[in-house]
């Protein structure tokens, strides 16, 4: 194989005279317009309207701390928290496509670091300097963010009260709010065509417009995404405190929304396979390998189907699962990682073809 | 590379059943294994995830482990006393090993006026301490720690501008480099007399292990101490106090080569970077200084999860070198070799036994360095000696995986202080015993120039 390639290559370079392009033309790989087909759906029907929506959102709970802020009882409690849950869900569908500037910007440890470092907010908090945008901006990243906002919106147990909430803590939590905005417009804008564009690189992928040298790159950059969370969410969000049976290790705690963001995470791997996202149907993953290997295809849609019915079907909250329903807990686990190792040793390879 | 006859590489495909791919695997052009850049610890990808893969020949009981230490690479440490993940600081430079080495790659160089995020600086005083090492700025220590946790004083702030330097080469195409300037400001307490500070960009993490595992002898052999075959190139070893076996041993990682081992590495980073005690560094960096905590919690992590640390490091897979056979590429290449750049990178090792993962061992390996310590002029010199490297002294960074800097972690920075943002101006900032390279360099066309550059972004 090996040696009749060589004289292949040999007979491209005399014949051609021009190194060799990345670009997919292998006749058994995806077919150049497919593959444009699919980035540029991925790109501009799915990451950067997920990003667009985490924006919305973002926006939404600022909106709605400072409604709290300003009054606060129990019902704008209730419509803060929401707020929180429902920012949450964008930001969860979008944990599978950790690449590009929600990472080199530093914008996921700044919006989703976790633990929460409790010591020092509670320092800050005991403090008198004025709590503004600014401030927490420069805060460490694990006094910012998804989690910090969680806490305070939530308490430690899922048990805040309206009439819990210092004058400081609200001050707090809209500051963080007003930080958490103006990360999520970063993100949005630094995918979106008028601002820094960074879908371009996946549309344009094998061009030197692109840092990705071919659209194999950029299929395997999204497959690459795929696994990372499938993985996280396995052996790592349900694993660390389902095997260590301890809730300290479970991310969303404060709000009980663990399972919520489980399903949203593997909905992030859907959408992605898919094409599709709220209202948009387009091209995805599963364009390129229902070519390839229909049975395989059918059998990814199924698996993430079943992952996410899993998830859902693990009685009451997460923290209460690890110890009363550890067998629905498992059950959700092995679903999750067969997503892992099905991308990891059948997608992947034929994405490579 | 882009295709640039589409048309053409089409209809070959179609006659030939060819794929004219990036995948080094099947790229017919590689006559030899020079693309496995890791030996078998080599991957095949050229995504933001290059740097953060598992070697694909490790053993199942060696992922598992691998699986567990990249949570601990990844892990954000909070403030003591808490529930989990206790111990930052009082003083620390960031809370998680990944915050610098974001995706296991090289960190950023700060704008001007931006606080450092990847980047930190060395501090010592005149003369060694017992062990032939630095000694600490009083007041200060061994590393600045800008920042700590609430209601501490961090020990300083650092501010950052940039001189810009202009130059041409011969052909008249001109440039305009950058040489950062650091300044301490609003410190604790006063600078001492004659503090020199060194900065330090945080590297990238992969691969280290199979350098680990390269023998001594084998890096011994190549030193030059005194320019014997006067070659203008001196090559020097640095030896190092390692504290896990209370010996002299010879340096392999840093900017300096001032540390012996990956755990030894590791378990310091965790100490001066993180304020996180191990039993190896048992003692905060704040020790002696009014910031130390008077938490009785020492040490921090336990000596396993410093070790699990490490062997994520040093399982992290070498991304392979693409499109070895490209013309422009193999052009580059000669005038990389004829212009002098691998008498210090080195193109290939051999690996030996690894004391600890076996995957590692006797592997060939194309890492670009010797390990040793070259004179790089006083425009790269820190003046600040770091064991036996003197301060314009630095080690040869390995340059595997260089050219995925940019789709990894987004703009680049290189060399120690992330002065260079692309992989020319590094070139130009050689000096001491690369000035006849760069020299060469120089010399070049732009065409030649730009096939040196595609065969460096090859790597």
């Amino acid at each position: 194989m090996k040696t009749y390639l060589f004289f292949g290559f040999l007979i491209l370079t005399a014949i051609a005279g021009t190194g060799c392009s990345d670009s997919a033309t292998d006749p058994e790989d995806t077919a150049p317009a497919d593959a444009t087909q699919v980035l540029t759906d991925l790109a501009t029907g799915i990451i950067t309207p997920t990003y667009q929506d985490l924006d919305a959102r973002a926006g939404d709970l600022l909106q709605a701390v400072t409604v709290l802020k300003n009054l606060p009882d129990e019902a704008n409690l209730l419509t803060a928290q929401q707020a929180w849950k429902a920012a949450r869900k964008p930001w969860e569908q979008a944990e599978g496509f950790l690449f590009g500037p929600v990472d080199t910007k530093g914008i996921d440890p700044a919006i989703d670091s976790w633990p929460l470092n409790k010591q020092d907010l509670e320092s800050v908090l005991a403090q008198t300097e004025p709590l503004t945008k600014d401030r927490i901006d420069g805060l460490e990243n694990t006094l910012k963010g998804f989690h910090t906002i969680e806490y305070l919106l939530f308490g430690d147990n899922a048990d805040k009260k309206a009439s819990g909430f210092t004058p400081r803590e609200l001050e707090y939590l809209i500051a963080a709010a007003q930080s958490l905005k103006g990360e999520t417009e970063k993100l949005f804008a630094s995918w979106h065509p008028s601002g820094e564009n960074f879908q371009n690189h996946l549309m344009k992928a094998g061009s030197p417009e692109s840092i990705y040298s071919s659209q194999k790159s950029a299929l395997q950059e999204i497959t690459n995404g795929i696994i990372v969370i499938a993985d996280e969410v396995a052996n790592g969000k349900i694993n660390d405190p389902f095997s260590q049976s301890d809730i300290l290790l479970e991310e969303s705690r404060f709000s009980d929304n663990s399972k919520t963001d489980f399903q949203d995470n593997i909905r992030s791997i859907r959408n992605l396979y898919l094409g599709q996202y709220n209202s948009f149907s387009g091209t995805g993953l599963s364009q390129v390998i229902s070519t390839k290997n229909p049975t395989l295809d059918s059998r990814i849609r199924t698996e993430i189907a079943d992952a996410i019915e899993a998830i859902g079907a693990i009685p009451g909250t997460f923290s209460e699962a690890i110890f009363s329903n550890r067998p629905s807990v498992e059950s959700a686990q092995i679903k999750v990682r067969k997503i892992q190792q099905t991308f990891e040793e059948d997608v992947m390879p034929l994405i490579l073809k | 590379m882009s295709s640039f006859v589409p048309q053409i590489a089409l209809i070959l495909t179609g006659t030939f059943l060819f794929s004219c791919s990036d995948d080094p695997q099947t790229d017919p052009s590689a006559e030899n294994t020079d693309h496995l850049s890791g030996g078998e610890t080599t991957i095949f990808d050229a995504t933001s995830h290059a740097f953060s893969l598992p070697a694909p020949n490790l053993s199942a009981a060696s992922l598992s482990r691998h699986i567990d230490g990249d949570a601990a690479f990844g892990q954000h440490f909070v403030t003591a006393p808490a529930e989990v993940f206790g111990g930052l600081g009082p003083l620390y430079n960031n809370t998680s090993c990944q915050n610098c080495h974001v995706r296991d790659g090289r960190g950023k160089a700060p704008a001007p006026g931006e606080q450092l995020t990847s980047l930190l600086l060395r501090a010592s005083v005149a003369g060694s301490s017992d062990h032939g090492g630095p000694v600490g700025a009083p007041g200060f220590g061994g590393q600045i720690q800008p920042k700590a946790t609430a209601g501490i004083q961090p020990e300083t702030e650092i501010q950052v501008s940039y001189e810009l330097i202009s130059g041409s080469y011969p052909d008249g195409t001109g440039w305009q480099l950058r040489k950062p300037v650091f300044t301490l400001v609003n410190s604790y307490t006063g600078i001492p007399a004659g503090m020199m500070l060194s900065p330090r960009l945080s590297p990238p993490v992969f691969g280290l292990g199979l350098l680990e595992a390269v023998p001594s002898s084998e890096i011994i052999g190549r030193s030059d101490p005194d320019d014997l075959n006067q070659d203008g190139i001196s090559g020097r070893p640095n030896y190092v106090w390692d504290v896990i076996s209370q010996s002299v041993q010879l340096g392999r990682f840093g900017w300096k080569a001032n540390t012996p081992n990956l755990l030894q590495q590791t378990a310091n980073a965790f100490q001066e970077d993180m304020g996180i005690t191990s039993p190896f560094f048992p003692k905060e960096n704040s020790y002696g200084q009014p910031q130390d905590s008077k938490l009785d919690d020492d040490p921090e992590i336990t000596g396993d999860y410093a070790d699990l640390t490490a062997f994520y490091v040093r399982t992290l897979a070498v991304p392979a070198q693409r499109n070895p056979g490209d013309p422009q590429v193999v052009k580059g290449k000669d005038l990389f070799n004829s212009a002098g750049c691998k008498s210090c990178h080195t193109p290939q090792l051999k690996t030996g036994l690894h004391p600890v993962v076996s995957e590692l061992s006797n592997q060939t390996i194309h890492p670009y360095t010797d390990l040793l310590l070259h004179d790089m002029g006083e425009d790269l010199a820190d003046g600040r000696p770091d064991y036996l490297a003197t301060g314009s002294e630095w080690r040869t960074p390995p340059l595997w995986g260089i050219g995925l800097t940019e789709v990894v972690t987004g703009t680049p920075y290189y060399l120690h202080d992330g002065r260079a943002r692309s992989l020319e101006e590094a070139i130009l900032w050689h000096g001491g015993e690369a000035e006849k390279s760069k020299e060469n360099f120089k010399k070049l066309s732009k065409v030649e120039r730009d096939q040196l550059l595609t065969f460096l972004k090859s790597l």
